[in-house]
């Protein structure tokens, strides 16, 4: 379980964050919608520990560990995923080389020995289909050359390779054409164990059609100032976010 | 300096009963040059980045009356020995042709191509500091093809003090692969003074990769006498610790529509210096030269250091030329996505730094050699948390 309590955080001295209260049980899917600078994906890279935002003030535990107390990869290999709004490009390091490292990594973390060649490459096969990855792409360096649609795929092939408990989807729809974006949900979908939760940073309510969300939460100012149930989704699709403003 | 021309004198009978004419002729001119020029300062051009006084200061010994390994050389020897490697104009060659006792050489008559690498291994083992001067003559005949490969290694931990001279000739038509590996340890300074002509249509590859040493300097020249000479030159450098690795190169286009092609990558890490300096030189009558020089470094620390500086030099007015180099750090980006993906910051620094290095390994035309040379790099950087090298 996710607890975020009064989260402050600052981004260059400027503060993004103003004290955020948010509580994520296993299974739950929260979408967080809101207008560019709100600071939805503040919180997303911060959750992950991005070196340029400074905590200031408040707390976040998953299962009950202090997070924050925690280095980026020991977050991830908590079983923290976030989809990059902006997937790096990494010449050279293929992405068997890329996906091998993270993997026993994991598998390092749980006490398990590093998967054999064999193991590794039918595994990469088989999540690979999941969201239609060309192979001639997870022959490649890492992102390289890639179109967006494809790195926002790529994102969720790792995700599948990786099986986080949180993955923290940040505009993994935008850049994606219909197809793509039906492809990518349903591979999400697929991959959906009862105890993985989510968060989904989006604009839209199409990727929300798919991935029905329990909970909708908007972020204006650098703090959530309502939630509600999927239909908030529908409302701000059909009025925006004025209408929250001015009720405030 | 005056100690190795001490030793000169007063021991140049043992010196010559151990060795050849072909090589004792050219002794007392090489002295003379020696004593005329003296150790380069650092105010020199080309040795600007290296102290060489200061790794020739230290007492070495230096073993006089080894036996020769064969008492005939072949005429070839004669003809070419110490027609490129000019000792009045760097000391070090001076040095190493006066006190030089073998000399090993390989030669390609015309039209044969040798079906295996030759590969020649240098294992240094000694009880006492020890120096030695190693001399090395490959002769390709027109339309030979001839792939060496000489790797340099150390077997106890010591001092050690190496100067090598290699001449080689790339007749017309030819093709010489040259391998230059340094596996060693951080108390082997090495200099190697390498000097190629290669004729009319003839092709030299050159490649170094310095994995492990303590100093490196490796002054790479290269003329291009003919129509349609290539030369393809490869670095690879890889520097932590207290290391010092400088390679001093020159591409020396003297006729129409030769190539070159340049490629030479540093990862200097921890207190480790490097140096890179490249000149091509394009002469008025090198019409149709088309050249491409590149150094591109990678510094790790704040206290490594790198100096680069690619020189291009065009006196014809119808040529393709370009040249650049680089430096910088590791992506700050690249390295927080994947620790995104749990893999830890050693990992990531080494998956990085490998993806670098991965440039010119890919350019290796040997395949057997790159596999092999993949798998020492990924070695080299996967051992260097806890290996002799680092301080940390």
């Amino acid at each position: 379980m996710l607890e975020i309590k009064n989260l402050h955080a600052t981004i260059g001295g400027k503060e993004i964050l103003k004290g955020i209260d948010l509580t994520i049980r296993p299974g739950e899917i929260h979408a967080l919608m809101g207008q560019n600078g709100a600071g939805k994906s503040t919180l997303s890279n911060v959750l992950v520990g991005h070196p340029a935002y400074t905590v200031t003030e408040g707390s976040v535990t998953y299962h009950g560990k202090d997070i924050l107390a925690l280095t980026p990869d020991e977050r991830a290999l908590e079983g923290i995923f976030l989809s990059f709004q902006q997937p790096v490009e990494i010449p050279g390091v293929s992405m068997v080389n890329f996906m091998r490292a993270a993997l026993n990594a994991k598998r390092k973390h749980q006490g398990l020995e590093p998967m054999d060649a064999a193991s590794f490459l039918k595994l990469m096969r088989e999540r690979r289909k999941i969201v239609e990855l060309d192979n001639k792409l997870t022959n490649r360096s890492v992102n390289e050359g890639f179109s967006g649609g494809e790195k926002k795929r790529n994102e969720i092939f790792q995700m599948a390779m990786l099986e986080p408990t949180l993955a923290i989807l940040d505009e993994t729809d935008s850049g994606l054409d219909v197809d793509a974006l039906r492809i990518v949900a349903e591979g999400f979908n697929k991959l959906r164990k009862p105890e993985t939760s989510a968060i989904v940073i989006t604009h839209y309510q199409r990727l929300l059609d798919y991935l029905k969300p329990d909970f909708v939460h908007v972020l204006l100012g650098g703090r959530i100032v309502r939630s509600g149930g999927p239909e908030l989704a529908t409302e701000i699709e059909q009025h925006g976010f004025d209408w929250i403003k001015e009720e405030l | 300096m005056n100690q190795y021309l001490e030793l000169f004198h007063s021991q140049r009978n043992l010196l010559q009963q151990h060795s050849h004419d072909v090589l004792n002729a050219q002794r007392q001119a090489a002295a003379d040059a020696l004593q005329r020029q003296g150790f380069p300062s650092q105010k020199v051009e080309r040795y600007k980045y290296t102290n060489v006084a200061a790794a020739f200061e230290p007492n070495y010994g230096l073993k006089l009356d080894a036996p020769l390994t064969t008492d005939v050389l072949p005429d070839i020897a004669r003809t070419y020995y110490g027609t490129l490697a000019n000792v009045e104009q760097d000391a070090i060659t001076a040095l190493n042709t006066m006190l030089a006792q073998d000399l090993l050489v390989i030669y390609v008559p015309a039209g044969e191509r040798r079906e295996h690498p030759v590969q020649l291994t240098n294992m240094l083992r000694s009880a006492v500091p020890l120096m030695q001067n190693r001399r090395l003559l490959i002769v390709a005949e027109a339309g030979a093809h001839v792939q060496v490969l000489l790797t340099d290694k150390a077997e106890s931990g010591q001092d050690f003090l190496t100067t090598q001279v290699t001449e080689v000739f790339v007749g017309e038509g030819a093709q010489v692969e040259f391998y230059d590996i340094e596996d060693s340890h951080e108390r082997c300074h090495r200099f190697h003074q390498f000097y190629a002509q290669v004729a009319a249509g003839g092709k030299l590859t050159h490649t170094t990769f310095t994995l492990a040493s303590g100093l490196s300097r490796n002054r790479t020249d290269v003329m291009l006498t003919g129509k349609g000479a290539d030369v393809l030159m490869l670095g690879c450098v890889i520097a932590n610790g207290q290391q010092h690795v400088d390679n001093n190169t020159l591409i020396d286009h003297q006729a129409p529509g030769c190539q070159s092609r340049e490629l030479y990558k540093y990862v200097v890490d921890q207190q480790a210096t490097g140096a890179f300096a490249g000149r091509v030189l394009v002469r008025q009558e090198a019409q149709q030269t088309d050249s491409v020089e590149r150094n591109a470094n990678l510094v790790c620390t704040e206290q490594a250091r790198m100096w680069t500086q690619p020189m291009l030099e065009i006196y014809a007015d119808d040529v393709k030329c370009s040249h650049g180099s680089t430096v910088g750090q590791l992506n700050d980006e690249a390295l927080f996505y994947m620790r995104q993906r749990g893999i830890s910051e050693a990992e990531a620094h080494m998956l990085l730094k490998q993806a670098f290095a991965s440039e010119v390994l890919a350019e290796v035309p040997l395949e057997a050699l790159r596999q092999r040379l993949q798998a020492l790099v990924e070695k080299r950087f996967r051992n260097c948390e806890d290996c002799r090298f680092c301080h940390k």
